[in-house]
């Protein structure tokens, strides 16, 4: 489906973003701003618009959002912009030598400048794959999906108490669901926010009636005719469910660019502003691994903060425009109805102060290593966020 | 051309971004509030730094919605 043809194909080459999420988004609308009149081509793998993601656990989950809503832009807007949304047709193949992008339509398109965004995809277990009750959730179409399954009031299994893990779980318990979540590590995002955090992590979902089996792997899958019925732990406890959800994380979605010499299984490996090793190549979001100075190393995905920025930051520098300054990493959760932000970074070891009420959901948490603030964790405070971040900034140059 | 800024304060869930985009213009309390002014580059980067889209930019002299 083509929203916009921008008139005859132009003669110019101009800017091609691989992808169709929050960062091509974000690509193509600073571009415009900062008065870009290059031909602008989005290769949006979905049959949907450009549509920002963070509700889809949250409160299209749960019911109370229109899914035509969570797109960015009305179709009007790619016309307006002369920006060339191609909906449903994904990159297959790049030649950076010869600046062509092969897209799944067969059309061979050129580039004066490409943005790979093509986003992550979530992982899976090897053994609950193939069961027609067991779900991922990344895409507007998977949340549908869950969301129709929800209604029934099934027993539900989450397997991984990542983010988006204990969002579902969050949801899901609203809607009434009753909630198993299975996570191998001793406490939910315990390798992100620490042992204490997660801890306290732990006893909000235990709270609000999730059934926490920290610790636990599954060992063995009961099914029947292509269902799963249950699951035996590796302790030999089980999880009777009617629908289970697998969220153990993404990886970079960069199949499409084997071959190419850019874009290893980690991801495209770029700078905070998305620039990658070949000059007219760049790459934000969930598909980049971006370097981070404080560790020296690129981390995978990011969130929905950097990945805007990063897209903004290499749309400015595709027209030869300072990015300015990477801003601190941050995101948010809200589960149960909490509001929790989470600025910079913190590596296991950091000191963690608590100031406030754990107990009541009131509360920051401050991660400090060598005597510097490089984290900073808000339950409800978000008032606590601009002086914190100005805080972080300040001691991590 | 200058804006004039308008919250949605339903959309807004005091995420910050705004005032850490561009604190001469943005306040928050328990949803954000506009302060004061600011070049227009910097109005549209807290507008789009905003992950609840609470925030309208209006052309003042002919009243268009130019952000979202």
């Amino acid at each position: 489906m083509r929203i916009h043809q921008n008139g005859r194909r132009p003669a110019a080459d101009g800017i091609v973003i691989a992808g169709g999420g929050l960062a091509a988004q974000r690509c193509a609308e600073t571009l415009r701003r900062c008065g870009s009149e290059e031909p602008i081509r989005i290769l949006c793998a979905e049959p949907h618009r450009p549509y920002d993601r963070p509700p889809l656990s949250k409160e299209l989950l749960a019911g109370g959002k229109d899914p035509r809503a969570l797109s960015f832009r009305e179709p009007e807007w790619y016309e307006r912009s002369a920006v060339d949304l191609l909906c449903g047709v994904a990159a297959r193949r790049l030649s950076p030598g010869d600046r062509r992008v092969e897209t799944s339509d067969g059309s061979v398109l050129r580039y004066r400048k490409l943005l790979i965004a093509t986003g992550g995809r979530p992982r899976t277990l090897a053994p609950l794959l193939g069961y027609q009750n067991v779900l991922t959730l990344r895409s507007l179409d998977d949340a549908l999906e869950l969301q129709g399954r929800l209604s029934s009031g099934p027993r539900l299994a989450i397997v991984g108490a990542g983010f988006i893990g204990l969002e579902i779980a969050s949801t899901a318990r609203g809607l009434g669901a009753d909630v198993t979540v299975i996570e191998a590590a001793p406490a939910p995002l315990q390798s992100v926010l620490g042992e204490s955090i997660g801890a306290w992590f732990a006893r909000l979902h235990d709270q609000h009636g999730v059934d926490m089996r920290l610790g636990h792997t599954v060992a063995r899958v009961h099914a029947q005719a292509g269902t799963v019925r249950g699951l035996t732990l590796a302790d030999g406890s089980t999880v009777a469910a009617d629908l289970i959800v697998v969220g153990v994380g993404t990886d970079p979605d960069v199949d499409w660019l084997a071959g190419s010499g850019i874009g290893l299984p980690g991801g495209v490996k770029v700078d905070p502003n998305g620039r990658s090793s070949c000059p007219d190549v760049f790459a934000a979001g969930d598909a980049a691994a971006t370097y981070e100075a404080g560790s020296g190393t690129y981390l995978p995905g990011s969130h929905w903060e950097a990945a805007a920025r990063q897209a903004a930051g290499a749309a400015r520098l595709m027209l030869g425009l300072d990015p300015g300054r990477p801003p601190a990493a941050a995101f948010w959760t809200d589960q149960y109805g909490l509001r929790i932000q989470y600025l910079g970074r913190s590596r296991p070891g950091d000191g963690v102060a608590v100031d406030g009420d754990p107990e009541a959901n009131d509360f920051t948490a401050t991660y400090t290593r060598a005597g510097r603030v490089v984290a900073v964790l808000a339950v409800n405070r978000p008032r606590a966020l601009p002086a914190a971040r100005a805080l972080i900034e300040r001691e991590n140059p | 051309m200058t804006y004039t800024v308008q919250i949605d304060t339903r959309a807004c869930a005091a995420h910050g971004d705004c005032v850490q985009t561009a604190p001469s213009v943005f306040e928050l309390d328990d949803v954000a509030r506009v302060i004061g002014t600011g070049p227009d580059e910097l109005l549209f980067a807290a507008a789009e730094a905003c992950p609840s889209a609470a925030i309208a930019l209006i052309d003042t002299a002919t009243g268009e919605l130019v952000y979202p």
